[in-house]
């Protein structure tokens, strides 16, 4: 059985396992034995990738069938401060679990999406989740908080999404909501026009936002960034989604 | 004219049963599908099964019990009790008996068919939407017919044969009295499994576990669609099935007692009904869809279409035949009026208008406002629904008077003539859960997600049928219990015991209060019922969950049988106290309080079990859809907290719409007709 090495952003970790990523996916949002269910999102991460900052052989020398025959799931080779460590390039596909189970797979863009105009929400996914609004496109909020940081404020690496804001992007204190499932819009409103009116460049929302969100409110997709560089995973409109993988869809109420 | 006309009776029901086993067996000759469909299919299909078995187990062991007592109490003469003398009479005792039997029979054979031809198909509209939304309409509306037309011939069948074998209007009664008693058991016990399903299905499968509606993965997913069938095709149609005989035989026992009504009037109602059957036969072949039809639009024109052939039938008959001209009126007021109700449940319970809108708009503010706002506008859809009742009942009363016949006849007929089209009202109805069913296997047996688009279309014609269908039953009941109220009257009367109503007596409002009581207190038994056993089925849910994690991880399949076994064991034994209200109550108020008390008692159910079943389905529809239109998209849509709040709004209606709420006007005529079969007894024997 070949072992897989995982990149995962819920909590940030770098697992082994001998599942393929559907049934990693199946097993780490619901468990085998300890009846738990979750939302998880994974990184496929290239077998051949060596590191002096992590046990990565000791885990897959570990990473061996149960007495049954059946596959190892999982060894934990890191759950601190992963993201920073694991180049761009090492990165394949991008999996999307629902609470209940179900995996999509993502493939990296070459490019990264034109940058409209309006003002941005991000869900940071990791190595912190709060959730940020900013005037900053997803490129600069990238540099602004990883690459050239100019506030106090920065991180090695991150992983966010952007969140849709439909037509708060445009006119926070009158465009409609819609189907936005945001708590608290009220407060977003208010977020929102600071941006506008004020001289700042981002501005918190939701400190202690859940770590999990809905995936239907992604707007382009994943970004994924430390040094190394950054990735881009873009999201398929929800009537792709429902094409390609319909009980995926379904399950993440898209 | 009555032994032609009794005889064209019989030949049209037995068309109608006819045309019903025909579609019966060709629905069952179309393509059941895959493996796949099919073995998911059976699930629904055993549980369905396991369930009627249980039920008619001891609806049997019910029936041959009362059946008994009845056969002795009635073979007695109790008018001349008062003098001492009592005239043993063992075939008129017998002879209730069979026709109390027979009622019940029927009535569970017509179930029966329903639940049979819903079972087989389901996964056969399921398999016809592969190929277009025209065929598997066409296919789930003959299925629904099958229960319709089964019904309406079976009731037009049991009711001439025993007035042509007996020609005695009381020994009809025992007749609708079995058919009530186990319509009663069925819509009940129907509600109450169907939402204990419903609701456990829903708490731990969605809202714990997060997995979709009608996930394989969840071990109650078999009982939620099982729930569909023994709560929306078994149930409804046998409380429709009650309405419709025991309205006719209020208008029977009226124009029996009657010194001023010939004969001809007795049979009237059956020749409605007859009318109604062939009305019903003829609007069937008129609804269809074009390749891109609507499939509400094509069963409200058939509802339409059999409304106004169903009249001019009317017209003709009372000309030619020459009978009075107030038939015509009375009739035509219950069957218009009757439409109209039904449409006006729509308004209140379809995301097209306000109350719908505006109660899915304050759910932003959280699950009390929803609440709050919903249970508000249910109240107010009483309003029109009760002015139509009382506009029909005076109209009926008045244009009766005018046309030389009694007036309350006149409601009587009215009723009938609401319940005469019930041949295209229920076919429409019983579509409703055959293709939620078709749409519930189709994700289960993961078919493409056209026919699960096409489904969806179907389903949505669904529930406004069955939203209608709501409206119309519980007017139709309300129309039928007053006729029943002054028959029971008319018997008290013709028992020797001067009747006096009056709210100056406190023993008549005593009668009353007790009365106004029952339907609000049988409303939370089977609400508690619901409560109770779902939250067994919960823990069972979260047992194999927690047992076997190879259920969620989609590696092992459910025990699905044990929520089926706990659902219809739970729903049975919850029937007992319900049934004690309907049956026992009403006969303690009698013997203890006396008739006029009795009297007061019924009148005080009349008008809470109206009201309360109307605001009760009316709010739950409401409820419901409140949260499918936010789920659509709308105000933060599926995960917000508007959605959060919609889903305790609607989790709050389920037992309103699908459990309380249709019973009631079952238990209401069950009372009336109980008090109207032992009221010589109660004449005679009374301790206030």
């Amino acid at each position: 059985m070949t072992v897989h090495l995982y990149l995962s952003l819920i909590p940030e970790a770098l697992i082994a396992s001998m599942l393929e990523p559907e049934e990693f996916g199946n097993y780490y949002a619901v468990g085998t034995k300890k009846k738990t269910s979750g939302q998880a999102i994974f990184f496929e991460v290239n077998p051949e990738f060596e590191s002096s900052y992590f046990r990565i052989k000791e885990a897959v020398s570990r990473c061996v069938p149960h007495e049954d025959g059946s596959p190892k799931a999982s060894i934990y080779i890191s759950i601190y401060r992963v993201l920073e460590h694991v180049p761009m390039s090492a990165l394949g596909k991008l999996y999307l679990v629902t609470q209940d189970g179900r995996t999509l797979g993502l493939d990296a863009s070459a490019e990264i999406p034109l940058m409209d105009e309006g003002l941005h929400l991000y869900k940071e996914i990791a190595p912190v989740s709060p959730l940020v609004a900013s005037r900053l496109n997803p490129m600069e909020f990238f540099d602004l908080i990883v690459k050239n940081p100019s506030s106090l404020l920065t991180l090695p690496a991150i992983a966010f999404a952007e969140l849709r804001l439909d037509q708060l992007a445009e006119d926070p204190m009158m465009g409609r909501v819609g189907d936005l499932p945001y708590a608290n819009i009220d407060h977003l409103r208010e977020v929102l026009k600071d941006l506008k009116t004020k001289h700042i460049a981002t501005k918190m929302v939701d400190r202690t936002s859940p770590v999990s969100f809905a995936y239907r409110t992604v707007k382009n997709g994943f970004y994924i960034g430390n040094e190394t560089g950054l990735n881009f995973y873009p999201m398929p409109s929800s009537n792709e989604l429902r094409e390609m993988n319909y009980h995926w869809w379904r399950s993440a109420n898209m | 004219m009555n032994d032609i006309w009794l005889i064209i009776s019989i030949v049209a029901s037995f068309i109608s049963v006819g045309v019903a086993l025909y579609l019966f067996f060709w629905v069952k000759k179309q393509d059941p599908g895959s493996e796949k469909a099919q073995e998911v299919a059976s699930w629904i299909r055993e549980g369905a099964k396991a369930y009627l078995k249980r039920l008619y187990i001891a609806l049997t062991i019910v029936a041959v019990i009362l059946g008994f007592i009845i056969a002795v109490v009635f073979s007695f003469d109790w008018s001349e009790v008062a003098s001492g003398q009592v005239d043993i009479t063992p075939i008129n005792g017998i002879s209730m008996a069979i026709a109390f039997i027979v009622g019940s029979l029927c009535s569970a054979v017509a179930g029966y068919m329903g639940m049979e031809i819903a079972v087989e198909a389901n996964v056969r509209t399921a398999t016809a939407a592969k190929e277009s939304l025209n065929k598997a309409f066409t296919l789930s509306f003959y299925a629904g017919s099958v229960m319709g037309l089964a019904m309406v011939g079976l009731a037009v069948f049991g009711m001439s044969i025993i007035y042509i074998i007996t020609e005695d209007a009381n020994i009809v009664l025992g007749f609708s009295f079995g058919a009530s008693a186990l319509a009663l058991l069925a819509k009940a016990g129907g509600g109450i499994y169907t939402k204990t399903a419903d609701i456990a299905a829903d708490l731990v499968g969605k809202v714990e576990v997060g997995i979709p509606e009608d996930d394989p993965r969840n071990p109650a997913v078999v009982a939620d669609n099982v729930g569909d069938n023994v709560g929306d095709v078994a149930g409804m149609g046998a409380d429709i099935f009650d309405s419709y005989v025991a309205s006719v035989v209020a208008v029977m026992l009226l124009a029996a007692s009657s010194s001023d009504l010939g004969a001809n009037y007795v049979v009237i109602p059956l020749i409605l009904c007859t009318l109604g059957i062939l009305a019903s036969l003829i609007g069937i072949q008129f609804v269809k869809v074009g390749k891109n039809g609507k499939p509400g639009s094509a069963l409200n024109f058939g509802t339409i279409i059999t409304t106004v052939i169903f009249s001019a039938m009317v017209v003709l008959f009372v000309l030619l035949s020459k009978v009075n001209l107030g038939i015509i009126w009375t009739t035509l007021t219950g069957l218009i009026i009757g439409v109209i109700i039904g449409f006006t449940s729509d308004y209140f319970t379809s995301e097209n208008y306000k109350p719908v809108l505006e109660t899915a708009k304050v759910s932003e503010s959280g699950a009390a406002i929803n609440i709050i706002t919903g249970f508000s506008y249910g109240l107010v859809s009483i309003v029109p629904s009760v002015i139509g009742i009382a506009v029909a009942t005076l109209l009926s009363y008045y244009l009766a008077q005018s046309s030389g016949l009694s007036g309350i006849y006149g409601i009587g007929i009215s009723a009938v003539g609401m319940l005469s089209i019930s041949g295209m009202i229920v076919s429409a109805d019983a579509y409703g859960p055959i293709v939620d069913n078709a749409r519930g296997i189709a994700e289960m047996a993961g078919m493409d997600m056209s026919v699960i688009e096409t489904a969806d279309k179907l389903d949505a014609a669904g529930n406004t049928a069955k939203a209608i269908t709501k409206g119309f039953s519980i007017s139709a009941a309300a129309l039928t219990v007053l006729a029943l109220f002054a028959a029971y009257a008319e018997v008290v009367s013709a028992s020797g015991v001067e009747v006096s109503m009056s709210l100056r007596s406190p023993i008549v409002v005593a009668g009353v209060f007790l009365g106004a009581m029952t339907p609000p207190l049988f409303s939370a038994l089977t609400m508690l019922s619901v409560t109770k056993n779902a939250f067994e089925m919960i823990e069972e849910i979260r047992r194999q969950f927690r047992e076997e994690p190879g259920i969620l991880a989609g590696t092992v399949k459910p025990d699905y049988q044990t929520c089926v076994s706990l659902a219809a064991h739970g729903a049975l034994s919850s029937l007992i106290l319900p049934a004690f209200l309907a049956v026992g109550l009403p006969l303690l108020v009698g013997f203890v309080l006396g008739p006029n008390a009795l009297g007061g008692f019924l009148g005080g159910a009349i008008f809470t079990g109206v009201i309360f079943a109307l605001f009760m389905a009316n709010s739950g529809g409401l409820w419901d859809n409140a949260k499918k239109y936010i789920e659509t998209g709308k105000f933060g849509g599926t995960g917000s907290d508007a959605h959060k709040a919609s889903v305790v709004g609607d989790t709050v209606g389920d037992p309103f719409k699908d459990t309380a709420g249709p019973s009631l006007n079952t238990l209401i005529t069950v009372m009336s007709l109980v008090s109207s079969l032992f009221a010589p007894i109660i004449a005679a024997f009374h301790i206030f």
